[in-house]
Formats: structure tokens, sequence, C-alpha cells
């Protein structure tokens, strides 16, 4: 396959810019990167998959409270461990600059879905509020500010008032509040 | 084998998880999902059948309908490969409108990247993003429009001004006879005999000496008029026109951005929806590097929160503040802005005298004449370093929401900025025009005061030009006397005031008010000082790496984030406001001041603008006919008719977006009651057929 490949070859490339947002420029650098962490593990591999420890030593990701989400939701292997050099594609791709609004709010969901079950509910809201204030016990809401928190998104964000929010109900407050654009990024 | 293998696997990964790719694509919810858990093999042709459904129906762009499928790439590929199976099937004429589309893009994506790899600052924006969070970023995404706006200002004063001038002041003669009394022409900026090289420095700083001779200030230009058999260029007309167009062009570049600005801030419908999702939906920066930075920004998150949960719970509890409780707060409020107005009273009074001390003392030479030169500047820059701050501190102590006072704090301080610029112009032009003068025979001679001023233009431009350099001066000192040994004796003691002092925070409103005031100064001293907008072009320059370094090394990130989306608007109106100003000056000057009879393009005339009517009398019939036609009501009121049709059409078609969206909410709601409804039916089925058995 191309991507054991030291270079990637020019058809490869343009099929990669074609079902990526990403330029040329970013492809490479993004195979360059890959092929980095690859060296350091398996390299004979037919098709190599890096496993999520070593994708989480890059630093755009290191130091992301949401780092193994990420990795989890690009992973298309079945144990949901380990990346690709497409998944990764994808992944930048999902990150980039050029990437619609539709389709970041999708993956944003998908990495706030702690559970995977399609809705955020009120455990997920609480994991999600806990990666954005840090772990540790100074830095968390106390409990009762954080049911008084949930309580205030659900009221906000809850259209159906069914107690979870859903894909539309989360694109529909994402549509609203256009700085996500820029903050939903990762640029190598 | 093992590539299709792999493939089907990856997708059954995808299915399992509950994110079918049907959720992204609506179209798709009419195809019966059972079917593809029973046919195994089968089911990545769903999306497929998708792909190619859309693909033809909008055969031009294929590629960003399979870019925008949340799927993993091995199913976009075997989506790809089946469009391609699905080529021979297009006629020949579709085949070519892809290709085409297909080459289109192929060059689109060149350009792009080739625009990426030139803009200017991208690396460095790209890393103050990601330390310090969006909303320092749009303050330097600011300053790079600024400087690009400028840049491209002195192109066209270069191209039509400047050049032209250059050129035709070694071709052409002399002046054109000038009448006038013997007085109003005496003015001989050359400085006379031996100049020591210390005068240099200060001539640079004050704009007199040999600064005043050079293409920097209005008054070396000339009147000339090249007129041959097939080519003529008057640089009066081109000068006046060229500082229109440039009003003209600086309006269509803010208009054209604060348009982006708005749509976004409108779109997003202001407080519709509340922070708190906000906050914990979009409030994480996925650009964020470092583990200081994330621990920052963790942090800003908390405060955030804590801040917004506590001001709900102290909203709540002044619904029930009792009456009396409330009349304190009223007056001490009214109280407090009104000693905040003093203030800003105070600092204009002070400007005032400030200038008409400085002007009474022209004669001064030296490091006194140099202080004196810049006592404007320099009364000015302290009150706006001194009121501001003490404007914060009464904003605390009025009590009103974190917002409100943003707010209220940032008014105040950009009324301060204009109106303390519009005092020192209000100043100078009284004492040109010789109002509120005793000894008013100054100026029936000349019009204008010619003893003082007798190149009065000139004077306003350097007095332009004092005023953005001291701004330069003041930012870089500011740096260095400041903010390094700030942060030195912060970093390297360990006592209390010190940790209680910390680092500075980078105050984005500050910021950008200081940036729309040094715009607005370039504004005002355009017409005066035509190569302004190139020494802005480098004063920027130079402020964007003195606030990236302070960045870097100095600065903590605010404790209180700084949402970029409605300021990014209202920056820009305030911008907007700066031009108004400018243009006012621009108005005033070209059509109530006699223009100096001793220098300038326009030293012949009784006004600048009269050299348009002259220069239109000159044109050809046909031309004149033309114009006028353009300016008669015959042409302005069908133009007018059908500009408020079209306004009309745009107004309905919003209203009618506006209605649609609250549609669909309500369509929302009444899904997730059907749905609702269904499980519950179904839990009763089941459990009534479990009944049964």
């Amino acid at each position: 396959m191309g991507a054991t490949a030291s270079q990637l070859g020019k058809d490869v490339l343009s099929e990669y810019q074609e079902l990526t947002f990403l330029t040329k420029q970013e492809i490479l650098l993004a195979h360059k990167r890959f092929t980095e962490l690859q060296s350091r593990d398996s390299r004979g591999n037919l098709n190599p998959r890096v496993p999520t420890e070593t994708i989480l030593t890059l630093p755009e990701l290191k130091s992301n409270p949401f780092r193994d989400r990420i990795c989890r939701v690009f992973s298309t292997s079945e144990s949901k461990d380990g990346l690709t050099f497409e998944d990764f594609l994808d992944l930048l791709s999902a990150f980039s600059d050029s990437a619609t609004l539709e389709i970041k709010s999708h993956y944003a969901f998908r990495i706030f879905d702690f559970d995977d079950d399609g809705t955020l509910d009120e455990n997920d809201l609480k994991k999600l509020v806990n990666c954005l204030t840090g772990e540790t016990d100074d830095t968390r809401l106390t409990p009762d500010e954080m049911t008084q928190l949930i309580r205030n998104i659900l009221e906000e964000s809850d259209i159906d008032k069914d107690g979870t929010v859903n894909l539309s109900e989360f694109q529909h407050v994402i549509s609203r509040s256009p700085d996500f654009v820029s903050s939903f990024k990762i640029v190598l | 084998m093992t590539s299709q293998l792999q493939r089907q696997g990856s997708a059954a990964a995808v299915q399992g998880t509950g994110y079918t790719g049907d959720q992204g694509l609506p179209r798709l919810r009419r195809a019966p999902s059972s079917q593809s858990y029973q046919n195994g093999p089968q089911f990545n042709w769903s999306p497929a059948s998708a792909g190619r459904e859309k693909a033809e129906e909008g055969a031009v762009e294929p590629p960003k309908s399979l870019r925008s499928l949340p799927i993993p790439m091995a199913l976009k590929r075997a989506i790809c490969q089946v469009q391609q199976m699905h080529v021979p099937v297009l006629s020949s004429l579709q085949s070519w409108k892809r290709s085409k589309a297909k080459s289109l893009s192929r060059v689109r994506s060149y350009i792009g990247g080739f625009l990426n790899y030139i803009t200017l600052w991208r690396k460095s924006l790209n890393k103050i993003g990601g330390n310090f969070g969006g909303g320092v970023q749009s303050y330097f995404l600011f300053l790079r429009f600024l400087v690009v706006l400028n840049f491209l200002s002195f192109m066209l004063i270069a191209g039509f001004v400047l050049i032209p001038s250059i050129v035709f002041r070694s071709v052409a003669s002399g002046p054109m006879n000038i009448t006038g009394p013997a007085e109003c022409l005496q003015y001989d900026p050359n400085p006379q005999g031996l100049v020591k090289f210390h005068n240099y420095f200060l001539d640079l700083l004050t704009g007199t000496g040999f600064m005043e001779s050079s293409y920097l200030f209005y008054g070396y230009y000339n009147n000339t008029m090249v007129a041959g058999s097939d080519f003529s260029y008057n640089i009066p007309l081109a000068y006046l026109f060229t500082a229109i167009f440039y009003f003209a062009f600086c309006l269509l570049c803010i208009t054209a951005r604060m348009g982006t600005a708005f749509r976004v801030a409108v779109a997003t419908g202001g407080g519709a929806i509340g922070s708190y999702s906000r906050i914990v939906f979009t409030g994480w920066d996925f650009g964020c590097l470092g583990d200081r930075a994330m621990k920052l920004k963790q942090k800003n998150i908390i405060y955030q929160l804590q801040v917004d949960l506590e001001e709900e719970r102290i909203k709540n509890k002044a619904a029930t503040l009792t009456l009396g409780q409330k009349i304190f707060l009223y007056s001490l409020r009214i109280f407090l802005s009104l000693v905040a107005f003093g203030l800003i009273i105070a600092a204009f009074f002070s400007i005032f005298a400030a200038t008409n001390f400085s002007q009474g003392k022209t004669g001064e030479v030296g490091v006194l004449g140099l202080f004196f030169e810049y006592l404007p500047s320099i009364v000015i820059t302290a009150g706006n370093f001194v009121v501001p701050l003490l404007c914060d501190q009464i904003a605390l102590l009025e009590r009103y929401d974190p917002s409100i006072t943003v707010i209220v704090a940032l008014l105040r301080s950009v009324f301060l900025r204009m109106v303390s610029l519009s005092v020192l112009l209000f100043t100078l032009w009284n004492q040109i025009t010789c109002k509120q003068r005793v000894s008013a025979e100054d100026c029936t001679l000349c019009h204008y005061n010619y003893k003082s001023y007798p190149c009065w233009e000139t004077r306003v431009g350097q007095e332009m030009y004092k005023l953005a350099l001291f701004d330069l001066i003041i930012t870089i000192a500011m740096l260095v006397l400041v903010e390094f040994p700030r942060r030195m004796v912060v970093d390297g003691s360990s006592s209390k005031l010190a940790q209680w002092v910390g680092r500075q925070e980078f105050q984005v409103p500050a910021n950008v008010l200081g940036l729309v005031y040094g715009q607005t100064v370039v504004w005002t001293g355009a017409l005066f000082c035509p190569l302004l907008p190139v020494i802005n072009t480098l004063k920027f320059v130079i402020v964007f790496y003195c606030k990236k370094i302070t960045l870097f090394y100095n600065c903590r990130p605010a404790t209180k984030t700084f949402r970029s989306t409605w300021a990014t608007a209202f920056f820009l109106l305030v911008l907007l406001f700066g031009w108004s100003l400018g243009l006012l000056v621009l108005i005033y000057s070209m059509a109530q001041i006699h223009p100096s009879m001793s220098c300038g393009p326009f030293r012949s005339l009784i006004s600048m603008w009269t050299i348009v009517p002259n220069s239109f009398y000159n044109l050809s019939q046909t031309s004149q006919d033309f114009l006028f036609y353009l300016g008669s009501q015959r042409f302005s009121i069908p133009l007018f008719l059908f500009f408020s049709v079209v306004m009309c059409y745009f107004i309905a078609l919003a209203s009618v977006h506006g209605k649609s969206v609250n549609l669909l909410k309500t369509q929302l709601k009444l899904e997730a009651r059907d749905k609702q409804f269904l499980v519950k039916q179904i839990e009763e089925l089941s459990r009534t057929l479990g009944v049964a058995r």
C-alpha cells in the first residue's frame, strides 16, 4: 500500500486531496509526521496501524483532554485502538481550516458522546465538563454547581425535552456559535 | 483482497457504534435500514447509492459532497469507485463538465495553496491562536487587516500622486503664476545655513526642516498640470480624487469585513441560546498547544462557568432586593458615571489648553522646543492612558453584570479617544481660521492665519505625523520600560505584592482601541501628509512584533476569556467612527478653509474643491452632458426605486428564513414527541405480549 512507501504516489495523493479537505502540502506533512511515528514500531506491516499511545505523543494531541476520545472516534479498527494513515487523514480533514461546520459538529458530537450511544445524556455532559475543567479536585466544580450547570445546559439545548441532547439539537447549538469553527481546529 | 476485507470490517465497525452514515444524510432515511443488516456484504452500497444520487444532482462538484460525509476514508473511496464505474453512463457533455470541474478544482486548490503560502504572518498567527486562544488571535488578525489596508492605500497614493509628482517635477516648468498679496506667498521651509547633526534627529521627530520640504507633506507638492496633445495630467485633481478614493476604498474594505462579522454575529442570533451550552460545547480550543496552555484554558473555562453560575445566583438575589438597596445602587451608579464623565471632560480641557500653549510656543528651539512640539501628543497619550484605568476602577464599583462592564468601559474609552482627537483638531482649526481671536486682522488678508501658519496644511500634517510617531514610541517604551521589568520583578521575587500584581494580561479591547486610534490619526492626516499610510504600515508592522514579543514573554492569558464574535463587529464599528471623523476633517478642509497660497497643489484656488468644477467645465460637451445626466433626477429616481425593490426582496427573504427556522424547530419538537410516543407504545406492546405469553 502507498502508506508504507516513503513517498506517496501521485494518484494516491490526488485521491486523498479529493476525499479530504486537506491541501497537498498538508497531506505530505501529515504523511511525514505519520511515518515518523511509525518508524518506532512495526514498519513492515502491510496496513500499518499505529497504536493510540504512539499517536498521542504528537504535541498537537498530547495535552488535549479529549485525546483518547478523538483517537477512538476516528479509529476504524474493531477494538477502537490505533489509527491507520487514512484514519489520521480523516482526523486532520475534520479538524482542518476548510472543513464544513456540519462535519465538524458531527465529529464533535461523537467525541463528546463518551458512551457511544448516539445522545449526550447527563453522564456524558458530566464527563465533558470534567474534561473541560480538569480532573483534579481543586479544579473540579462542586456537585451543586455541576447539577445547576447541567440543568441549565439541558434547559437551553434540549429542545424536545427528552432529557438528552441529540445530534440535531447539538448542531443547532453549534450553528449559533461561530467561534466553534475556529476553535475546533488542529493544524500540524 | 485484504483492503476489501478491511473496508468491510471498518464499515461494520462504524455501523456498530450506532453512527451509520445516514445520520449525516437525511435522504437515506427513506431506505429501509433493516435491509442493510440482512445483506451484510451489500450494506456499503447504500451510502454509495446516496453518493451517486448526490453526484447526479450536483454533477459539478462531486468531490465536495464526498468530502463532507462524516464516514471513514475507506468508505469514501468505495463510493468514489462506484461513482467512477458510473461514469460511462454519463453523456459526453456531463463527463466533460466533470473533468472540467476536476481540473478547475485542482487549479483552485493550487492557487489556494499559493495564497496560503504568501499570507502574511500565517505561522505566527497560528501559534498565537494556539497558545492564547481565538480572542487574542482576533486582535492580531485585525492588526494584519490594517497593515494590508494601509499598504494598499499607499499603493493607491503612490500610483496616482507620488510617482506622477516626482516624474512631472523634473519635466514641467516652474509653478504656475499665482496672484495674491505678497505677504501670503512667503513660505520657505528650507533651513538656512549649516544644520547641526542633532537637528536632523529633531527634524525627524517633529517633521520640520528637511522633512517639511519632502514628498511627505502637502506643502511640497506642486500645482503642475501637464497638458500634451494626447495626454494630460492634473496633479491637483489627482491629489483630490486620490484622497476621496482613498476614503471610499477604506470604507469599502471596512464594510466588506463588517458584513462578514455581522453576518456571523446575526446568524448566531445574539443571546437566543444561553451561554452555558456554548461554553461547554464549543469552549474547548482544540488548537491549544502544550500543557501550560491547556491548564490555563481549563482554568479559564472553570472560572467562566463559576462566574456565570455565581452571576445567576446574584441575579436571583437581585430580584429580591429591597427598595432602599435599589435606590442606593442606582444613585451610586449615577454618581460614578458622573465622575467618569467629569474625568473625560477634564482630559478634554487639558488637551485644549496644551494645544493652545504649544501653538503659542512655536518659536522655541532645541529640546525644549521639541517638548513643546510634542506637548499635545503627550497630553493625549497620558489622558488615554490614565483615564481608562480610572474608568475601569469605577466600573468595578458600579457592580454591573460583567458583560455590561466591558461594554461600558469600552464606550467610555472610545468616546475619550475620538473626542480628544477632535478637540485637538478643533483647537488647530480655530487658530488657523482666527476664530475666537481678538486680532482677527491676521486672517483678513489671506483668509487664514498666514503669520503663524504660512502653510497650514503642512502644519496639520506634522501634527498628525507627530501623533502617529508618538504612539509608536509609547508602544516601544512600554515594552522596554514597563512590561519587561514587570515580568522580571514578578518572576524573580516571591514577595506577596509582586505575586498579587502578577504578570500582565493581554487586554484585547484596549489594544484594539489603540489600533483604531492610530488608524483614525492616519485618516485625519492623510490629506495633509500623503505618505502617512506607508508610515503607518511600517508602524503597525513594528507594533505587531512588539505585541507578539510582549504576548509570549510577558503576558499570562486573560482570566476572563474574550468572545470575539460580537467584538469583531463592534471594533469595526468603532473603526467606522474613526473613519467618519477623518471624513469630516477631509470635507471641512476641502470645502471651507482657504488653501495656503504659498504652497501645495491648490495654491491658486479659493478652496480645494474648486478644482473639480474648473476641470469639469474643461471637459468635452458630451461628457459634461453625460455627467449631468448621472446627477439628474431622471437617473437617480429610477436607481433609487431599483435599490428599494432589491432591498425589499432581501428583507422578505430574511423574514422567510427566520420563519422557516422556527418551523423547523417546532418540527424537531414534534418528531421527538412522536419518537417518545412510539417508544412508549413499543414498551407497552412488548409488556402486554410478554404477559400474554
